[in-house]
């Protein structure tokens, strides 16, 4: 072949390769873009939680050790409903100071279990420890503990969660 | 690389292959030995260390200790030395640079020599990072605490031996060894005379579903008293074993489930003049009926049942619970449903079990094993019993299994 | 006689299949003399045709659904005749796997055999190594027992502190915004499906060019 890349009377070849390319293209992308919205549509379709939930009565709670409350809320993923456990530890302080926090690990999501040994909550996934009101002591976290916003109703703790 | 480098190597590579030897069969014989000597050692690895059970996942237990599989370690490890804020430089950054070196190599490294001899810097690093991924590796395993043990059971057989078991010491003390349920008497936080209905009939059986039993255990009735048994509720136990005691209930109680043969363990019953033993016997009735109070952590003159040495040592009345060949043994009278008083007349112990009696096959039981004095093993049990004097050969075998387990109607 | 009638019938497929030239080009050919390191590409080879084979037949009775995996795990290991040697090669093959990939990458490295001429095996062979610990990684939750189901967690979680879109990403892995039913699926679709059709291409690739390029030598002190 010789050079008529400008040249009007296109050769058999060059048209054969502009119809191919031109083609492929448009399969291309109709079966390409849909394939990727397909995978990534879940990511896309989440659902937002906001609601409070109860822990139950005040008075149920020692005074200067935090412990655990655990409840589960179930969510949509997909099809399915997937049931998921949170895990609170609430903290009710000598001086009626409340808090109430997550057991998620500010680091990679591991759970925190308290240890009244080391008086720490301590992380089993890379060894962090949290003061008790949720403070770094030591580790990679990056931020101190989740704090939940709370309030008090008849003698009942509830706690706002939000998600999504 | 330029032309003149290039016309050099396919020369070296000519003159290497002229010397070499042919694919087939030279080549192709060696990857053949070392192939088979993986594939030795993969069905030997199959086959003698098998594949771990683990018990199921369970998004509640927070008790679990995640790892990733060995392999990716060294990276989990490699996070721990990472402050946190900048997280994504350790888990986006360094293994994204690092993948992209390793594809880009070849148009990375424009030094020409092949022998480590002559490209020094690079063998170093890689040398240096090898050890390091070993290293990190090697620290992670250290460092893993250790996961809490879980009984697991693999066929049904097992996990309904393993419900039974469970079963025995969670539930009997409120429900009764065979789920027929009553009146509660000397249970801790329930009023005495409580009713709990019976957990084993047909009404139960033919209208749950195992997932509803699950449930219940799982989360508790709070409202009739019961509490929750699941991890994620307070409880103590795990996914795994509140599905084995669900498995139990329905193939011990459901007419309809059949049980798998293995799965029955009869209490065997004693032939004319045999001892009963520890290993054989007692053990077997305790774990039934007893230790679900005779535990650490309940109300029980500290008295415990789980082990040999424990029925034989512990308790407010260590002396006087078993006492060798003595039918006075407070064990004893207690089974006849009599109380003990102590010297001002205050009842101290009650009948044993509490709310009802025990069959009177095993109160014999109690009784010929105290009176031989508490033989441990089945070896000193026989070398105790009366010799049999009648033909050996028509006598029933003395160990015939009992059908303790099998579904009795209430 | 049965001689002339095997000859003939070689005779006829040859003419129609070109099998000289397969043999001649594939098999026949000469190659420098190397020492057992370079058994291990091979090595990988055979161990990834074990675990296509084995996991094939894994999943004639594995249901990838939270419900049902853990059970119908446990009834290839328990109840299904030889399932627990089927299982128990696969469990162990991706280990191996990994061990030896990593190792024949070494060779390749420590040999400079990924120089001129053969820029493009290496390639190929990362991507082959990436794919292996893909494999590992999407494998390692379909048994959903509680390892598996808290390493994928964790390891979810570690994609997801990737800076901006991490947390899309998270989501893309999970299928939403936790571990669930479509999580295992995706997983096991991944598994069985995406990354062995890479793995197949890869290798078609990187073994067209290991015979089209032959073997790299052993290099001498002056190479």
């Amino acid at each position: 072949m010789t050079k008529k890349t400008s040249s009007p009377n296109l050769s058999r070849r060059d048209f054969s390769k502009i119809v191919m390319a031109f083609l492929g293209s448009i399969m291309g992308a109709i079966v390409g873009i849909p394939i990727i919205g397909y995978i990534i549509s879940p990511a896309l379709k989440t659902q937002t939680v906001d609601e409070w939930v109860s822990l139950g009565a005040l008075d149920g709670y020692p005074i200067g050790t935090p412990k655990l409350f655990s409840f589960t809320r179930t969510k949509v993923n997909g099809w399915e409903r997937t049931t998921n456990s949170f895990g609170v530890f609430v903290l009710r302080k000598s001086g009626g100071e409340l808090k109430v926090l997550s057991n998620v690990c500010t680091h990679l999501s591991c759970r925190v279990k308290w240890s009244d040994e080391d008086s720490a909550y301590l992380c089993p996934c890379h060894d962090a420890q949290f003061a008790i009101d949720g403070e770094v002591i030591y580790g990679p976290p990056p931020h101190p503990m989740y704090e939940y916003e709370f309030k008090v109703e008849e003698g009942n703790i509830l706690i706002h969660l939000t998600e999504g | 690389m330029n032309e003149e480098f290039k016309k050099k190597y396919h020369e070296k590579y000519l003159a290497a292959k002229q010397k070499g030897v042919k694919f087939w069969p030279d080549i192709i014989y060696k990857d053949l030995i070392v192939s088979f000597g993986l594939f030795l050692l993969l069905v030997g690895l199959a086959a003698f260390l098998g594949v771990a059970q683990e018990p199921k996942a369970d998004p509640n237990d927070a008790n679990y200790i995640p790892r990733p599989e060995w392999y990716f370690l060294f990276l989990f490890e490699f996070l721990k030395f990472i402050p946190g804020a900048i997280e994504w430089v350790g888990t986006a950054v360094i293994p994204g640079i690092g993948v992209l070196i390793l594809l880009l190599l070849p148009f990375i490294d424009k030094n020409p020599y092949r022998n480590w001899k002559k490209r020094k810097i690079g063998v170093a690093v890689m040398s240096l990072i090898v050890i390091g991924i070993i290293g990190l590796t090697v620290r992670a395993v250290i460092t893993t605490p250790e996961q809490e043990e879980v009984a697991l059971a693999g066929s049904i057989a097992e996990q309904v031996i393993q419900g039974q078991d469970l079963y025995s010491f969670w539930c009997a003390e409120c429900h009764q060894p065979e789920g027929e349920g009553g009146e509660i008497i000397g249970v801790e936080g329930i009023e005495d005379g409580t009713l709990v209905k019976s957990i084993s009939s047909i009404d139960e059986m033919w209208t749950r579903t195992d997932e509803t039993f699950y449930n219940i255990i799982d989360l508790g009735q709070q409202d009739l008293g019961m509490p929750p048994y699941g991890l994620g509720y307070g409880g103590e136990l795990q996914r795994s074993e509140i599905e084995d005691i669900v498995t139990f209930m329905r193939y011990t109680w459901d007419e309809r489930a059949e049980i798998p043969e293995d799965a029955i363990i009869g209490i065997p019953s004693l032939a004319e003049g045999e001892v009963p033993s520890y290993e054989v016997h007692i053990s077997i009735v305790a774990k039934r009926y007893c230790v679900s109070c005779h535990r650490p952590g309940k109300e029980n003159n500290e008295y415990l049942m789980q082990t040999y040495e424990e029925i034989l040592t512990t308790g407010d009345n260590a002396d006087k619970n078993v006492i060798a060949g003595d039918l006075e043994s407070y064990i004893i009278v207690t089974l006849h449903r009599e109380s003990i008083f102590d010297a001002s007349g205050e009842e101290i112990i009650g009948p044993m079990p509490p709310s009802k009696d025990l069959k009177a096959e095993y109160i014999d039981m109690f009784e010929r094993w105290v009176l031989a004095g508490m033989p441990e093993t089945a070896d000193e049990a026989t070398a105790l019993s009366e010799p049999i004097m009648e033909d050996a050969g028509d006598a029933a075998p003395a160990s015939e299994p009992e059908t303790g387990t099998e579904a009795t109607p209430p | 006689m049965s001689g002339n009638t095997a000859e003939k019938i070689f005779a006829w497929l040859e003419e129609r299949l070109g099998l000289e030239a397969i043999y001649a080009t594939v098999l026949d050919r000469k190659v420098p003399k190397v020492n057992w390191w370079f058994t291990l590409g091979s090595a990988s080879l055979f161990l990834a045709v074990m675990q296509g084979l084995t996991g094939v037949f894994l999943t004639m009775y594995y249901v990838p659904s939270p419900d049902k995996a853990y059970d119908s795990i446990q009834y290839i290991m328990n109840g299904v005749a030889f399932g627990w040697l089927i299982r128990g090669i696969h469990h162990w093959g991706a280990s191996l796997m990994v061990i030896v990939v990593f190792i024949h990458m070494l060779r390749t490295f420590f040999y400079g055999a990924y120089k001129y001429p053969r820029e493009i095996t290496w390639l190929t062979g990362v991507f082959l190594l990436l794919f292996t610990l893909g494999m590992g990684f999407t494998g390692y939750l379909l048994p959903w027992n509680q390892r598996a189901f808290w390493a994928t967690t964790v390891g979810t979680e570690i994609v997801g502190t990737v800076p901006f879109i991490g947390d899309f990403l998270l989501k893309a892995l999970r299928g939403g915004t936790d571990i669930s039913a479509v999580t295992l699926a995706r997983f096991f679709s991944a598994h069985i499906w995406i990354l062995p059709a890479g793995v197949v291409l890869m290798i078609s690739v990187h073994m067209y060019l290991i015979i089209r390029l032959g073997i790299s030598n052993i290099p001498s002190d002056e190479e």
